[in-house]
């Protein structure tokens, strides 16, 4: 089974988008690079498009996310591999239905997607654990993926790095597709932050 | 550690000025209310005159979000000391309560107010917030539905409702919830909107035109609106891919998708300013727009 791994970049955003909107459930893409892969060779998730925050379950926006995501990614070489969810109570850490819908949308398109859910408890400022879970879709369902698989391509720098940026309160200035939509100048590829996060790598 | 006042060049009566805006507008910036708000009451608590009480309740709610039971601990006391007996210092103690996830102790503080006062709308509602949190949505649900019968013009509650439903994938009722706010509210786009959103993600022709006329409904009442601009978009031209729809309905959501479009466009050209990065947006849009287009028969 192909193994699913993220990068700094990815794993960082995702959770900066988590901490951004504490009170809310989030939500976003994750993309890999559109190449052949050989066999077992995992699919590394290289950057993350952080969505939504708040009322996820509604589909016109995320349908218009999707598409122009997917048009974004073919400009760059890549394709949408993944999708992240956080849900509004700190407990609750399994997909609900649109969750896994969206997620089976994306596995439409690219067979190895992965549904990852932010494990809220474990996001602290030591980043002591890996805060996700990793789900994989096996005969219809979305099945978690055992956790003492390394989801992260290189742990103790994303672990370094996100610690930073934490610090930093970085996420005050992570832009996502809602940001964007409030304010089209806004730029969901947040390049100032990929900036921050290649400067401290 | 810099002051706040030091690290944005700001006077305290600055601060306490957006301290009001962000209590006037019901934002949720918890980390900056804190920043902002313990300085103030740190440094310059004399010149507040009865203002500090509003400021003591708006922190200590930060507070408890922020996990700084430390402060929301401080302010509490100030006010039960101003204000002995009182139910909506109460209501705090109760809501500290439950950033502590003490939620039985909370439900006794909420219980007793109740029985001194059945009308106080602020404890029954945190009742309520306590189910949300321990996630008994059926509950929380029910016991919202039965608030809603009593209190008919509670807007709040209309809308946690909706969004509730919304969670449940419930999109009928949550439909419901949102005509009741619409009614009440009827210049407001963001309720017109997301109730065409509602309507979308139930699916089916009628809902579609449903949506799309909400989606227009909500550009006429503000034509920035981006989502109901493309949400018009989307629902035109899905109708008019439907292949239950007649010749003259497919003609008509052709051009209401293309108009969209246009407009879609034209945003992105005047938020562009010919940076790089939009430049990539615009060409993404465009793109996207061409390869949504539908063929008029």
């Amino acid at each position: 089974m192909t193994v699913i791994k993220l990068t700094t970049q990815a794993y960082c955003k995702m959770l900066l988008h988590a901490a951004k909107y504490p009170h809310c459930a989030v939500n976003g893409l994750l993309v890999a690079e559109n190449q052949k892969r050989k066999d077992g060779q995992p699919v590394l998730c290289v950057d993350c498009v952080p969505l939504f925050h708040g009322t996820l379950a509604l589909a016109p926006m995320m349908e218009i996310a999707l598409t122009l995501i997917d048009t974004w990614c073919k400009e760059n070489k890549y394709v949408i591999a993944g999708y992240y969810q956080a849900n509004e109570r700190i407990k609750e850490t399994r997909p609900n239905q649109f969750a896994e819908k969206v997620a089976a949308r994306i596995a439409e398109n690219f067979s190895e997607a992965a549904l990852i859910m932010v494990d809220n408890s474990n996001i602290s400022m030591g980043c002591y654990d890996p805060a996700i879970s990793v789900f994989e879709h096996h005969d219809n369902k979305w099945k978690c993926r055992d956790a003492s698989i390394d989801c992260c391509e290189d742990w103790s720098e994303a672990q370094k790095i996100m610690s930073a940026l934490l610090e930093d309160r970085s996420y005050d200035s992570l832009i996502d597709f809602d940001n964007h939509l409030d304010d089209l100048r806004n730029d969901w590829t947040n390049p100032e932050i990929n900036k921050s996060i290649l400067y401290l790598c | 550690m810099a002051s706040v006042s030091d690290m944005y060049d700001v006077t305290w009566e600055e601060m306490r000025d957006k301290l009001r805006k962000w209590r006037e507008e019901n934002y949720r910036n918890s980390e900056q209310i804190v920043e902002v708000g313990e300085e103030l009451i740190q440094e310059h608590a004399s010149k507040l005159g009865d203002d500090i009480w509003i400021i003591y309740e708006q922190v200590m709610i930060a507070a408890l979000d922020c996990s700084r039971d430390d402060l929301a601990t401080t302010c509490l006391h100030e006010l039960q000391k101003q204000f002995q007996g009182s139910h909506r210092v109460k209501r705090l103690a109760g809501m500290r309560l439950e950033a502590l996830e003490r939620y039985d102790e909370a439900l006794k503080m909420y219980n007793d107010i109740l029985q001194d006062d059945s009308t106080n709308t602020a404890a029954r509602k945190r009742k309520i917030a306590i189910l949300k949190a321990q996630g008994k949505s059926t509950e929380a649900i029910r016991e919202l539905n039965e608030y809603l019968e009593q209190f008919v013009g509670d807007q709040e509650a209309w809308h946690e409702l909706a969004e509730l439903y919304i969670n449940e994938h419930d999109y009928a009722k949550a439909a419901f919830s949102l005509e009741e706010l619409m009614m009440t509210n009827p210049h407001n786009h963001l309720y017109c909107e997301q109730y065409a959103e509602v309507k979308y993600t139930q699916g089916g022709i009628e809902n579609l035109e449903l949506s799309r006329k909400y989606f227009a409904q909500a550009l006429k009442l503000n034509n920035r609106n981006m989502r109901a601009l493309f949400g018009l978009y989307l629902s035109a031209s899905h109708i008019a891919a439907s292949p239950k729809v007649s010749a003259k309905v497919k003609k008509d959501n052709v051009k209401y998708a293309a108009w969209a479009a246009s407009q879609i466009n034209r945003a992105y050209q005047l938020a562009g300013h010919g940076t790089k990065e939009t430049k990539c947006s615009l060409k993404a849009v465009e793109e996207m727009l061409e390869s949504m287009q539908i063929m008029p028969s």
